[in-house]
């Protein structure tokens, strides 16, 4: 037996079957010149070609976005102006003109650097092959194979997939392409599990061997043994009933064996979010990322846009909301808001410092806030805090736009709650003053880990320094749950760290009372969460405390 | 001659759906239409043009028309960006 692995499967699930490996027929393409005289019957014909693949496309665009898109670019005017140019200037035939034309377009998207623009070369070539099946007559041979197959591909084209029999297919396998593909997209969308970008998969598989493809672990095992088999259908089962059971207790509390009770939040970026977030059974929105009014829009928001931004967010949640004040810098800029090229931007102009240099954007925020909080239950939380000067000077500004809204005669909430994110290595070690003057703490995971371990997480070539588990983390979040608890605050998580669920039992264990994550996490979380005891977490992240190294903590979590 | 500068809000910014979207509106529009990026100017008719400019989030465009419908046509294109182009 042998076992390919990639890093990150496309697509999750565990798919057993045999190989079917699909090489699409190369096509043999006519090349001639044509004279002069009979160049316009020449572009005629290319013309009733893209009239006929309209005609295709249109009838597939009702079942699949992508096609819509295809539709667009078939009948795409410089297209057409490059293939006419390629046959009237050069005299080539229409076949030919299509595969140069189509040739350079491929060329430019395949230069590109983002990838997700880089595979779009692939509609171009689905483009092209259309347009040639239709000038040749001769139809692509149709992806047909046996049952219970899994199907290998070099690559996959859109039209390719359509024409997919998915009653056999169990799963899916290209040598190219990344996670953002077509293939991947589709994958997810038919729940098939999928691995892409497998490079040796052509040398290492051959047609007919028995495969096990793990789309939890990115794992492909090639000709395994019957006690491997057996393994994986008992895995697949156990999978499919923890779905079901994790689905059944969507709607029950986040509450411990012995009965204690976390508050289990999302973190939203927008109203849609939100909209989405509260049919998923959550007790609150713990983050939610103001910048999304500022990104979108082509000019500072005002007072009132973002007022009515806050209060329908508020409304709509109709559970407890915490809305972080303006986190730009770092990675995120404003289109209007020009700044200056930084040589260490996420130690730079960034979150609460811009904030309480631009008083007056600041201002525009905090009093629509404040005029929300009247809605609705709302707590502010201010980002990238590394000092007890810096909330000060924030609440100050907070309670000069209280007085101002109390001399207008205009509503809010006077006892509205201000919080800290701990997302700095500063706030950690002042967690104890910043408790007595803070009402909670959000930490801010995602950045901490980066500042405490000095690991900048967008990084490839250091992306394997960066683990919440290290024990540096771990022993912040202790301190800072330890001094909020002391003054009587209470701590929450917010990054991603608070989703993942291996991490549940040791988070719960040090402290935190709130965990907000993606909302489509939270069912996971809480059905941990409701198998755990809340004595034994303690005493698991007691020991983790003093655990010197990544992997003895991840040890103690097994 | 009508302008107008818009910001990009699509997240993924306009890659296939929402270009195609831009295309099929402009392509139905009768005046002459230029989208300018920065000192890049593309005709907003073709998926292709739009796509190849690889136009992100939070990138700011200027629609140009001309013509007897520049009008109508401006306000119909900014309405569709401004909606997120069907995203």
């Amino acid at each position: 037996m042998k076992v390919l692995k990639v890093k990150q499967p496309a697509s999750e699930g565990i798919a057993m079957g045999w190989a079917y490996l699909y090489q699409p027929q190369e096509r043999i393409i006519a090349d001639y010149r044509v004279s002069a005289e009979d160049r316009n019957k020449e572009i005629e014909r290319f013309e009733a070609a893209v009239k006929n693949a309209a005609e295709e496309l249109f009838v597939l665009a009702g079942e699949n976005p992508i096609f819509a898109a295809h539709l667009e670019m078939v009948k795409d005017i410089a297209l057409q102006e490059a293939v006419t140019g390629k046959i009237k200037g050069d005299g080539n035939n229409a076949e030919k003109a299509v595969v140069l034309a189509c040739e350079e377009l491929i060329l430019l998207f395949e230069a590109m650097e983002d990838a997700y623009m880089k595979e779009r070369a692939a509609d171009i070539k689905d483009i092209r092959e259309r347009l040639l099946g239709q000038l040749t007559g001769l139809e692509k041979k149709t992806v047909s194979c046996e049952e219970e197959s899994i199907l290998i591909a070099s690559d996959l084209t859109p039209s390719d997939t359509a024409a997919l029999d998915l009653d056999k297919i169990r799963g899916l396998i290209t040598r190219d392409g990344g996670i953002t593909s077509h293939v991947a997209i589709l994958a997810k969308s038919l729940s098939l599990p999928a691995l892409v970008g497998v490079k040796d998969i052509f040398s290492e598989v051959a047609d007919g061997d028995f495969l096990i493809l793990d789309g939890y672990t990115g794992e492909l095992r090639i000709n395994p043994t019957e006690e491997e088999k057996q393994k994986y259908h008992e895995l697949t089962g156990k999978h499919k009933e923890a779905e079901e059971r994790i689905k059944a207790e969507e709607h029950l509390p986040g509450i411990t064996r012995d009965g204690k009770e976390f508050h289990l939040c999302a973190n939203v970026g927008n109203i849609e979010d939100i909209k989405k977030a509260v049919t998923n059974h959550i007790d609150g929105i713990g983050l939610f990322r103001s910048e999304f009014l500022y990104l979108g829009s082509s000019h500072f928001p005002t007072e009132e846009e973002q007022f009515e931004a806050y209060r329908e967010a508020a409304v709509i949640c109709g559970r407890e909301i915490t809305i972080r004040t303006l986190d730009i810098g770092g990675d995120k800029t404003l289109p209007y808001y020009p700044m200056d090229r930084e040589e260490n931007p996420f130690l730079g102009f960034r979150a609460i410092r811009i904030s309480l240099q631009e008083k007056e954007l600041f201002k525009t925020q905090l009093r629509a806030v404040l005029r929300a909080s009247a809605f609705g239950k709302i707590r502010i939380l201010f980002p990238m805090i590394i000092s007890l000067e810096e909330l000060r000077a924030a609440k100050a500004v907070l309670r000069e736009c209280m007085e101002e809204l109390k001399a207008e005669g205009i509503h809010y909430d006077d006892s509205i709650q201000t919080g800290v994110m701990i997302e700095t290595p500063a706030s950690v070690l002042c967690a104890e003053e910043l408790a007595k003057e803070a009402d909670f703490f959000s930490i801010g995971t995602n950045d901490l880990t980066q500042y405490l371990l000095a690991v900048d997480r967008g990084n490839t070539k250091i992306a394997a320094l960066y683990n919440s588990f290290h024990p540096a983390v771990i022993r912040s979040i202790r301190h800072v749950t330890d001094s909020a608890h002391k003054y009587g605050k209470k701590a929450g998580m917010c990054g991603e760290f608070a989703g993942n669920e291996k991490a549940t039992e040791l988070l719960i264990g040090l402290g935190l009372d709130e965990l907000s994550m993606t909302a489509s996490l939270i069912p996971g979380v809480r059905y941990r969460i409701r198998r755990l005891d809340y004595e034994a977490a303690g005493k698991l992240a007691e020991a983790a405390v003093n655990k010197a190294t990544v992997s003895e903590i991840m040890e103690l979590l097994q | 001659m009508v302008t107008q500068t818009f910001i990009i809000n699509n997240k993924n910014g306009l890659h296939a759906r929402p270009a195609g979207e831009l295309a099929k509106i402009a392509s139905t529009c009768r005046s002459d239409i230029t989208l300018k990026i920065g000192e890049k100017k593309i005709n907003p008719k073709s998926i292709l043009n739009i796509m190849a400019a690889a136009i992100r989030f939070g990138t700011e465009i200027e629609l140009a028309c001309n013509g007897e419908t520049e009008t109508e046509d401006l306000k119909r294109l900014g309405e569709a960006i401004e909606q997120g182009l069907g995203e």
